[in-house]
């Protein structure tokens, strides 16, 4: 939301903040010669000293003070101000040069990223410069500007290349001096980020106690991570791409470079973050309520992606538990192509139903859905014979519904119950005209469950359920099937009326 | 993933147009762009929609084929499974697992063996046998029930239209 806010600004274009910038450098040049040839010269008013950014701003209203103490300071105060602005206005002017050498024209989606991280940087450094070091000093606040500034330049350059590499992977004939542009800069900035590192230590162990030094190592850190990351993922796009034949293991590689390279950057920034606030000792302010709502979010992701991972080990696990490689025998029977990725099987893993895939497709596949590509066999743990659909679905599904609460009469249904949690109010029971209502709250998160349990939503299952109450004798899944196709309550009870639909063998009916 | 994705796509593509089925045309929109394709579809025989010619776009996840497609028609289509915007609804365009309205049962959905050219089959099957029981399009998926014959009539001035008269 700072965003917005400060999309409202109206900031000026490039070419008119370096026209402006080089006016008050010439300005400020031509004024502190004046003023070194002819003290008396001095009564010059310094308002059109504005600018964008903000050391500038607050160094400029110093120098209107010390302007009224003394003329001398004001002159001598004025070279280093301008200086600063023009400082920045070559960083921006680098930056501009180096995305029109290496990117060209950004695309909408770039620019908006681009413009999102800038923003959100801006906000989460202010917070650190002003609401945990507490900067008082003019001196050390243009000292973090200027390290934040360049750290922000590197960062967007870095993110830049992110977002262009995952474009360029999209097509198979980008040329390759695209290529050696993004990755030259990317190595650039591996560079300068190390030297950054190196200074840091530098100024660390001289200057500055260790704390400063752990907030700019942190920081240095996420940016050689996500550079790293980048070149890494492109190592292995190039190699995937140049390489003839099939490279099964590629997907694997590309997962774990992924997982690593992301809980890396969260725990160093959870650590950074939990510094900031230990450090501050500032436990009651504004800026400690951002940052703990930065741990939160770093924490939650953190553990979506030990989730996430925890899934892949199961699937991976369970896969190599229960289906076997194919053999040679299989392979040369087959002589089709893997189905998820129209490439030659060499090696294969074997499902129950006699279909063969690559590892690493099916895998990938697995982690989201629990059934045979070709034929949707389902795979479940829970259903451990997939060859004979006659038999009722879990055994869960016949386990009495637990007991009613007092005021309503609920009847959850019992399969499920972690998914899908389903209220049902039968007024009519109780008198006449209140009205009948079922409520249904779904938790889509774990695919693999929901989706098994998709074929009989808890709706159906109610429907069947009472059914069931009408016929006893009649076997739930008998109902279940009748009831998916007919979609309606009194449809089925006139099945099974009619005959239409009937109880199979003795054997099937279960008692209950 | 993209890689993956990439090749399969580039597979699909060579397929397309090593051997191309009756009365379908797809293919990326530029070769820069493998993830966005453009497909001309001719409508069925037989049907309201003969003659006509409707361009689509179809729009590919970075995960393709673990996640299906998007498919939009960039012609106005007034059709019982098309929503007003263009989004082609079809049971085999929906990743397994949600399953917003519950019609249909996960044996239908998305599964990674599906490919272009069966999506594209199956929306010239829809074109030709609306199903009106899970309508994207309500107005669309009345009159086709109700007033054949003003829908019929509707098909009949868009395909005019879809071929430039």
């Amino acid at each position: 939301m700072p965003v917005v806010l400060i999309e409202r600004i109206p900031l000026p274009s490039l070419r008119t903040y370096t026209s402006i910038s080089l006016a008050l450098l010439a300005c400020a040049l031509y004024y502190a010669h004046n003023t070194a040839l002819n003290p008396a010269n001095l009564v010059i008013s310094v308002p059109e000293s504005k600018s964008a950014d903000l050391p500038n701003e607050l160094s400029s209203t110093q120098s209107n003070n010390t302007e009224n103490v003394s003329f001398l300071g004001a002159a001598s105060l004025l070279i280093p101000e301008t200086l600063i602005n023009m400082a920045y206005c070559c960083l921006f002017l680098i930056g501009k040069g180096v995305q029109k050498a290496v990117f060209g024209e950004l695309r909408v989606s770039e620019r908006q990223h681009m413009k999102d991280k800038f923003w959100n940087f801006v906000f989460y450094k202010f917070i650190l410069v002003f609401g945990v070091l507490n900067v008082q000093e003019i001196e050390e606040v243009v000292c973090w500007c200027a390290w934040f500034s360049v750290l922000c330049l590197l960062h967007l350059l870095a993110e830049l290349s992110k977002d262009r590499f995952e474009y360029l992977s999209f097509s198979p004939t980008t040329p390759v001096w695209s290529h050696f542009k993004v990755i030259t800069l990317l190595v650039l900035i591996q560079v300068t980020s190390v030297s950054l590192l190196a200074m840091c230590g530098y100024i660390g162990v001289y200057y500055t106690g260790l704390d400063t030094f752990a907030f700019m190592i942190a920081e240095c850190f996420l940016l050689m991570i996500k550079t790293l990351y980048v070149l890494v993922r492109y190592a292995i796009h190039l190699w995937d791409i140049n390489h003839n034949g099939v490279w099964e293991n590629r997907s694997t590689y590309i997962y774990h470079t992924e997982l690593v390279f992301e809980l890396c950057a969260l725990s160093v920034d959870f650590v950074h973050h939990v510094h900031m606030l230990i450090w501050g000792n500032i436990l009651l302010s504004m800026a400690s309520l951002v940052i703990c709502m930065q741990l939160r979010f770093l924490s939650s992701e953190f553990k979506r992606r030990i989730r996430r991972h925890k899934n892949y080990l199961r699937v991976l696990q369970s896969m190599e538990a229960k289906f076997p490689m194919a053999t040679k025998d299989d392979l040369d029977s087959n002589n089709d192509d893997c189905a998820v990725c129209w490439e030659k099987m060499d090696t294969a893993r074997k499902l129950p139903c006699g279909h063969l895939f690559h590892n690493a497709c099916l895998r990938s596949w697995l982690e989201q859905d629990a059934s045979c590509p070709t034929c949707r066999t389902s795979l479940n743990d829970l259903q451990p014979n997939p060859s004979s659909p006659e038999v009722p679905p879990p055994s869960r599904q016949h386990t009495p519904p637990p007991p009613p609460s007092p005021t309503t009469d609920q009847v959850p249904t019992a399969q499920n119950i972690m998914t899908n949690h389903s209220f049902h109010f039968d007024g009519s029971r109780y008198v006449s005209w209140l009205p009948s209502f079922s409520l249904e709250v779904h938790h889509p998160r774990n695919v693999a469950t929901a989706a098994s349990a998709a074929s009989h939503s808890s709706l159906l299952d109610n429907m069947a359920r009472q059914v069931r109450e009408v016929f006893p004798n009649m076997p739930l899944s008998v109902i279940l099937d009748d009831l998916r196709v007919t979609r309606s309550l009194e449809m089925t009870i006139e099945n099974i009326i009619i005959g239409r639909v009937s109880a199979p063998p003795v054997s099937v009916i279960d008692q209950e | 993933m993209a890689g993956s994705a990439l090749k399969r796509l580039m597979a699909e593509y060579k397929q397309l147009t090593l051997n191309p089925p009756e009365g379908i045309v797809a293919g990326p929109v530029n070769e820069d762009n493998f993830f966005e394709w453009e497909a001309l579809i001719t409508g069925p025989e037989d049907t309201c929609f003969e003659g006509g010619v409707f361009p689509a776009r179809l729009t590919f996840p970075s995960d393709y084929p673990l996640s299906p497609p998007k498919m939009k028609f960039s012609c106005d289509i007034f059709h019982p499974n098309i929503y007003a915007d263009g989004r082609v609804c079809i049971s085999i365009l929906h990743a397994p697992g949600d399953d917003p309205m519950g019609y249909e049962s996960s044996a239908e959905r998305w599964s990674p063996v599906q490919s272009v050219e069966k999506i594209l089959l199956s929306v010239v099957s829809m074109l030709a046998e609306p199903n009106d029981e899970s309508a994207a399009n309500v107005d669309a998926a009345k009159t086709w029930r109700e007033d054949r014959e003003k829908f019929n009539d509707i098909a009949h001035s868009t395909v005019r239209k879809s071929i430039g008269l």
